[in-house]
């Protein structure tokens, strides 16, 4: 997929993941970016968080994201046409404590990417919504469980886990506040 | 140069102290750090940063201060916390000023 101007964070985030897949590397996607694809854009971020599994060569993860038109400047990829950039945060891909993560995939107009699954897409904005009472971040995981089927029960057993069973049903509140 | 005399197993003397501070007083900024481990400011700035970038410590801006924290997102958050602070028994003098700074009384409203 050529990348333009007016490629959607979804579009920018799944070509990348894509085409690192086509190089062997495999990335996962998370965060911000991860959300905006399960809301189909409905949700913004400046940039994609992939977390590499496994060892890359830094001139392998340079040369694959190259060929989509992407450069390294310091800790982020950028693209002369594209407002979002690229980011690579360390590893492992866990939530929490919880490094039993199996990826999902994600597909824009042919091209298949890894991603957190819908359910720990939630948890992962979640995550920062206990830790930190960023209330932006509960929004996106209510935004993920109105637009994708999440497993609420496995979110809950996770959140008692966490300690957090009063925020969970915060959570669940602003689900159904808008049903 | 000064004789290495104590454990440093996060990559230096300066990341490994910062590490053990925060996880005695909880949060902390820059300024308060290198009072507390008695090295320049920028060297405390560095060893977050460098910190930071491993996703062992978090910041976020206070009023118009940055304060750190271990990284409540870590995976390994708990084991973290436990073996800083089993390095905390390790460091009479650092645990001397951590506790210093704790007992000393700040003006209310002072951030931090």
């Amino acid at each position: 997929m050529t990348l333009t101007a007016t490629s959607s964070l979804p579009e920018v985030a799944v070509a990348a993941g894509a085409q690192l897949r086509r190089h062997g590397i495999t990335a996962v996607l998370t965060g911000g970016a991860c959300v905006s694809v399960y809301t189909d854009g409905a949700y913004g971020s400046k940039d994609a968080d992939f977390v590499i599994q496994g060892k890359v060569q830094q001139k392998a993860l340079d040369d694959a994201l190259a060929e989509l038109g992407f450069v390294r400047r310091g800790d982020r990829y950028v693209h002369a046409d594209v407002t979002f950039y690229l980011e690579f945060p360390p590893g492992p891909l866990a939530i929490g404590s919880d490094l039993a993560i199996r990826p999902a995939e994600v597909a824009i107009a042919g091209d298949v990417a890894l991603a957190l699954s819908p359910t720990d897409s939630c948890r992962d904005r979640l995550a920062a919504f206990y830790h930190w009472r960023d209330r932006q971040s509960l929004q996106l995981a209510v935004a993920v469980a109105r637009h994708q089927a999440v497993d609420l029960e496995a979110i809950g057993k996770w959140s008692r886990a966490e300690g957090r069973l009063d925020d969970f049903d915060e959570f669940l509140r602003e689900i159904r506040r808008g049903e | 140069m000064l004789v290495k005399s104590m454990s440093s197993p996060f990559g230096g003397l300066a990341r490994t102290r910062v590490l053990v501070s925060l996880r005695l007083l909880e949060s902390s900024f820059p300024r308060e750090l290198s009072r507390v481990l008695a090295v320049p400011v920028s060297a405390v700035s560095r060893a977050l940063a460098r910190l930071e970038r491993d996703a062992l410590v978090a910041s976020r801006l206070v009023g118009r201060s940055r304060v750190y924290t271990l990284n409540p997102g870590y995976f390994a958050k708990q084991e973290l916390a436990a073996y800083l602070l089993r390095m905390a028994d390790a460091d009479e003098d650092l645990r001397g000023r951590t506790a210093e700074l704790r007992r000393r009384p700040r003006r209310a409203g002072k951030p931090l």
